[in-house]
């Protein structure tokens, strides 16, 4: 064995059995070259930043905050920001920053969730959808196209009503939240993954892969797929924003889940009744969604732009 | 074209479905049902009275034939009687409609009226300061909660400035100037994220006409810039602008739930909202299945109108 062909059998061995140090050295490199290719955008990066702080607040949560989310104590009633209370406190004395992070942590996750349901539901029926074609591919879309048209906060409203019905409490209630609105994105996924799936379909790397002798069903997963991510990845960040807009808005109408769970919706309901007297009270919570969604529209907006250099010359 | 329409309007059969399906399965799921509700009142609990008012009520057959039933009912627009008001679903969302309407439209026409300029600026002026100042604002406009920003404007020209009322409806054949100052708040709100959303769109789609061959030919043969923009490009870009925005008007009169219990506003959506806070489930039923109707028939609308309007879109 020459000294070059010694080392390309230690680079195959490598790829098959990564040590940890490889591991990690080729996680680096991903890294590295993420974020090389974010310096492209402003606004992704911008983004980036943003929802590195969301997530950091979000994990951190449970060692940054101060105090309980739904402790009362009426001594402490409507207080303005102060050192003990960093953004004040509400109408029953709980502290409002406590609070903004652990509903903060809640409705990342329950968004999170919600859309990786969708995306793992659509994924496939999209794919196999336009992979097979014919018959099989008219009537998927037309269910789909039924679901699609169907208005979303409707949709909601029936659900969370059910879910009110049912005593649904605590992490029952977040399971349907996350199961309708999870449901209500996977049309959409469908359709995407579809009409990429109907353009990779024509490409050669498929023609080849077939020729090989591969199954339908092994081209469409692992070589058909993998070509797609682009603008599913797209679309599910911006998704995100949505789902955290439409969550607050149910527990805003006082639909979501029941207090005293930390919730921003439902925080913000609650603070309109003092809004002449503490208005800082109603600011908050709203300047907590504005900041989710924002990050989560830029950074999915500035990726469009990177991921699709076409759109990006505009 | 007629071909397409026809077979456009045969399409709204399985979505019709999945929509009635959808609404009568969620009153089916409801736990317990109406006969709990008669008897509980009545505080006696006899299995007879039970036998004699599941057959009155129809409880007593298979879930197709009730659904069929209901469907029949429904189809000439007899919702049943609402548990609270005890008048006919189909007159209290009847008398809805008028308000929605009236607040979705004008709240588009405003978005438009400010988006298409703004989106027009930032797509000539591109990669200067106002083209990013525009986008920025839009993108900080999809953004805030649309109920946060209601409140806010509650808080500042209401409760602060005390120019506009806080809530409230008056009929603007009535007394118009009253009608109007209702209106400005709500119709703001609904517009001020539609404009968002319109900015953008203008924004990308004037950017798409503006790289086409026929611009080119337009200034080489001497035509004044404005004349290119205003007579030409803009005239193209705004197809996908209004069909986008036709779309938007439908979902709005799905979706001003939010707003409408805000400024108690006296539309469908606060009627649906009411009516599920009040258990009142045959108006939340009913009132569902017509906002979802409104929805896919203004959707086939839109879709037929931006055919007609762009003969190069190939029906498919």
């Amino acid at each position: 064995m020459t000294e070059l062909e010694a080392r390309k059998f230690a680079d195959l061995e490598a790829i098959r059995a990564p040590t940890l140090g490889g591991r990690l050295a080729r996680w680096r490199t991903a890294l590295s070259n993420a974020w090389h290719e974010l310096r492209k955008s402003r606004t992704a990066s911008i983004g980036a930043v943003m929802l590195v702080l969301l997530f950091g607040a979000c994990i951190a949560t449970p060692w940054i905050t101060t105090y309980d989310p739904i402790k009362q104590n009426y001594r402490e009633r409507l207080q303005p920001p102060s050192e003990k209370h960093l953004l004040g406190t509400d109408r029953m004395g709980r502290d409002i920053y406590s609070r903004l992070l652990w509903g903060g942590r809640r409705l990342v996750a329950i968004a999170i969730l919600a859309v990786a349901f969708g995306l793992s539901v659509g994924i496939p029926y999209g794919v196999l959808s336009g992979y097979f074609g014919g018959k099989v591919d008219t009537v998927a879309m037309r269910l789909v196209d039924g679901l699609l048209a169907f208005p979303g906060l409707l949709l909601y409203l029936l659900i969370v009503t059910l879910a009110r019905e049912w005593k649904m409490e605590g992490i029952y209630n977040d399971l349907v939240l996350i199961f309708a609105l999870g449901f209500a994105f996977m049309p959409e996924v469908a359709r995407l993954s579809r009409s990429s799936v109907l353009v990779e379909k024509q490409k050669e790397y498929v023609e080849a892969s077939r020729a090989v002798g591969e199954s339908s069903l092994a081209i469409a997963l692992r070589q058909i797929l993998p070509n797609i991510v682009s603008p599913l990845i797209v679309n599910a960040t911006v998704r995100l924003g949505y789902v955290i807009l439409i969550v607050a808005a149910l527990s805003f109408l006082g639909l979501g889940t029941p207090p005293p769970t930390p919730d921003w919706g439902s925080d913000l309901a609650a603070a309109r009744d003092y809004m002449e007297t503490a208005p800082l009270i109603a600011a908050f919570p709203g300047l907590a969604i504005c900041y989710t969604v924002l990050a989560f529209n830029l950074f999915g907006d500035g990726l469009r732009d990177i991921l699709d250099p076409r759109l990006a010359e505009r | 074209m007629l071909a397409y329409i026809i077979r456009r309007i045969f399409y709204l059969v399985p979505v019709l479905f999945v929509l009635t399906v959808v609404v009568f399965t969620f009153v089916e799921m409801l736990p317990g049902n109406i006969i709990d509700t008669l008897v509980g009142t009545e505080g006696n609990n006899d299995p007879e009275v039970r036998k004699i008012l599941e057959k009155e009520y129809g409880l007593d057959q298979p879930v197709y034939v009730r659904y069929a039933k209901w469907l029949f009912r429904a189809v000439q627009g007899d919702f049943g009687m609402s548990l609270v008001t005890r008048r006919p679903v189909s007159v209290e969302l009847l008398s809805g409609i008028p308000a929605t309407v009236y607040l979705a439209v004008v709240g588009i026409s405003l978005s438009m009226l400010i988006a298409v300029p703004l989106g027009t600026i930032a797509a000539v002026k591109r990669n200067t300061p106002i083209d990013y100042t525009a986008q920025v604002t839009s993108l900080i406009g999809i953004s805030i909660p649309e109920f946060w920003f209601a409140i806010l404007c509650v808080l500042f020209f209401s409760l602060y400035l005390g120019w506009l009322p806080s809530s409230g409806f008056a009929n603007p054949f009535e007394d118009p100037w009253a009608s109007l100052k209702f209106l400005i708040l709500p119709a703001a709100a609904v517009g001020f994220r539609q404009a968002a959303y319109t900015t953008r769109l203008t924004r990308s789609s004037m950017l798409d006409e503006m790289n086409k061959e026929y611009v080119d030919t337009a200034r080489s043969v001497g035509l004044s810039e404005s004349k290119v923009i205003f007579k030409y490009t803009l005239r193209n870009a705004m197809i996908p602008t209004i069909t986008i925005s036709g779309l938007q008007l439908a979902n709005l009169l799905g979706g001003t739930v939010v707003l409408e219990s805000i400024f108690a506003w006296p539309g469908i959506g606060r009627a649906i909202f009411e009516a599920i806070l009040q258990r009142d489930y045959p108006l939340v039923q009913a009132g569902v299945l017509v906002l979802g109707c409104i929805v896919v028939v203004m959707n086939l609308l839109v879709d037929l109108t931006y055919r007609l309007l762009n003969p190069r879109v190939k029906l498919g």
